[in-house]
């Protein structure tokens, strides 16, 4: 792994309109692949990172057009740390995880699926309120 | 950012493969739903969706397939699952898309084993 790579902070900004989180699972997988991480759990984060994405572009920002979607990450203490930040107030808490039974007998909507995934897949997630009410999703990948 | 997806239908043994080209997310609504139709207005008893290896299938494809599932689910249909990665296939199962839906390996191996 490239030593200088430790602590040094890759930023994006993307527009609020879903089909943008490619960009940001495109950057994660590249920024992954420098760090050596092992193919499927690349797989992981750019599933993590474009559903973090795609929560903030529509429950963060309530499908604003003029508001965007940061994605942020960092190498540190071995792990990958991925924030994806929005400009809204739209939610403070993930959605239960879906039960498909229950979807599948349509006494449940078919969402949720984007949260689960990432509590699944991330090796850790914490969910930050801002002191002006925008959210931070935290996740995090071990190398 | 709307996207296109072509899906071609074909009947195989007595299965209607529908053959879906490009990524699925919620933009593929109204071609999977217009395939689906398609595929029960034939009179079908088993469906076999055949993925792109390479597709990108974010939360909002995979609720747009769970809704297939539940149509299959109703009309008494056998359902299965082709062509998608490695990644894709771990996805489905953690949602359990795979109790409703089988997935196999191979094109070939579908045919053989839902026939």
């Amino acid at each position: 792994m490239p030593p200088h790579l430790e602590e040094q902070i890759i930023e994006i900004t993307l527009p609020n309109q879903v089909g943008y989180e490619r960009i940001a699972m495109a950057s994660a997988a590249t920024f992954a692949k420098m760090l050596g991480l092992a193919p499927e759990r690349i797989e992981d984060l750019k599933t993590i990172v474009a559903e973090a994405s795609i929560n903030a572009m529509q429950h963060g920002n309530k499908d604003r057009p003029d508001a965007r979607v940061s994605v942020s990450m960092m190498l540190k203490s071995n792990s990958i740390h991925v924030a994806v930040a929005d400009q809204g107030k739209g939610f403070s808490t993930f959605l239960p995880d879906p039960n498909i039974e229950r979807i599948v007998n349509e006494l449940d909507p078919p969402v949720g699926f984007g949260t689960f995934l990432i509590r699944q897949l991330a090796d850790q997630v914490d969910i930050e309120k801002t002191a002006d009410g925008t959210n931070i999703v935290r996740m995090t990948i071990k190398l | 950012m709307p996207e296109v997806n072509e899906i071609k239908l074909e009947t195989r043994d007595a299965i209607t493969v529908m053959d879906i080209r490009g990524d699925v997310t919620a933009f593929s609504e109204p071609f999977l739903n217009d395939a689906y139709q398609s595929a029960n207005a034939r009179g079908t008893g088993k469906i076999l969706l055949k993925f792109d290896s390479t597709a990108y299938i974010n939360s909002g494809g995979i609720a747009v397939l769970i809704q297939v599932l539940a149509q299959t689910q109703k009309n008494k249909q056998l359902i299965g699952i082709t062509g998608i990665s490695d990644h894709f296939k771990k996805i489905f199962n953690m949602v359990g898309i795979t109790k409703f839906a089988k997935i196999y390996e191979s094109l070939e191996d579908a045919l053989k084993q839902m026939a």
